[in-house]
């Protein structure tokens, strides 16, 4: 079997359409598993009350922005570098899903800083470059939608995704470098989490909702965009017989 | 398991506002992916197009 054919947006159309139902179903099992364990199941904090309970929502959002980001930006550069037309549209496909993951870690963000910190916003590290990053999520978007030459506009949209991903490390990285009132990380790759399992658990299961309803969505956004392009392409061709 | 308290020992503005905000939003995504593709669905055009990608005869064999 060729694998490679699937690289073409003609041959990987049908198999998107396919692969919906397969990521879009355990994700809404998976939103209900883990709002029932993080309101059901996992116990109050004894220092922030119920109010922690946002971060069942805020912590995978943030995660989903920053790696939707760095996902696009892969997409971008090998759509750039290898004219891969399909890689391109994954790139465009991805940019509106990863923009409201951002903006939903920034709303939800306020919303838990308000009752913890006393204010809604503050302008340090860790927020200041969350907001830039949808602001490239919006530049990317933007400039997709000012360039009507779809692959000029995509290459155009790469650099701006390869630059901004620097912003990505510093997001991640933020609290430790500067004085934030963020805290640490509560998660680890390497070493014991500091937070109780149930309330870790809920927020796994939430983390795993979120990508799996990031792909389900993405993969019908993919399908409209190569369907409009083709569209475009074919108007194109008539107009200029 | 236990009933959540729902007035959130008094923090319930800011978890209920956090999560309405939330579904606003994936709800405000997933309407707004079906208008992009009832337009499509719409657009007359569009029916052959999709025949022509389905069929992969888009004159398209590599990306």
């Amino acid at each position: 079997m060729n694998i490679y054919k699937y690289a073409s947006p003609a041959a990987f159309y049908p198999v998107a359409g396919k692969m919906i139902p397969w990521f879009a179903i355990p994700a809404a099992i998976l939103f209900v598993a883990g709002l029932y364990v993080g309101f059901f199941i996992a116990p109050t904090d004894f220092q922030q009350g119920d109010a922690y309970r946002i971060m069942f929502i805020h912590v995978p959002a943030a995660w989903m922005g920053m790696f939707l980001y760095v996902l696009m930006a892969i997409y971008a550069g090998i759509g750039w570098a290898f004219n891969a037309r399909l890689s391109s549209m994954m790139a465009s496909a991805i940019a509106v899903t990863g923009a409201m993951f951002t903006l939903l870690s920034l709303v939800t963000g306020a919303f838990w800083g308000k009752p913890t910190w006393g204010t809604w916003w503050v302008w340090d590290a860790r927020m200041t470059s969350t907001l830039i990053l949808l602001f490239l999520y919006a530049g990317f978007i933007s400039l997709q939608a000012a360039i009507d030459d779809p692959r000029r506009a995509d290459r155009a949209a790469a650099v701006l995704a390869l630059v901004g991903v620097i912003n990505v490390p510093i997001i991640y990285f933020s609290v430790q470098w500067w004085n934030t009132l963020h805290q640490g990380a509560t998660i680890r790759i390497l070493g014991k989490p500091s937070i109780a399992p149930p309330m870790l658990a809920a927020m796994l299961i939430m983390l795993a909702a979120c990508w799996l309803y990031s792909v389900a969505v993405v993969l019908v956004r993919l399908r409209c965009i190569i369907l409009e392009r083709e569209q475009n392409a074919s108007r194109f061709a008539e107009v200029n017989v | 398991m236990h009933w959540p308290d729902l007035s959130m020992g008094g923090y319930g503005f800011y978890v209920w506002g956090s999560y309405l905000f939330a579904l606003v939003a994936i709800v405000w995504e997933l309407v707004s992916l079906r208008q992009r593709k009832k337009a499509l669905v719409k657009d007359e055009s569009s029916s052959a197009v999709r025949a022509a990608v389905l069929r992969g005869s888009t004159n398209e064999t590599t990306s």
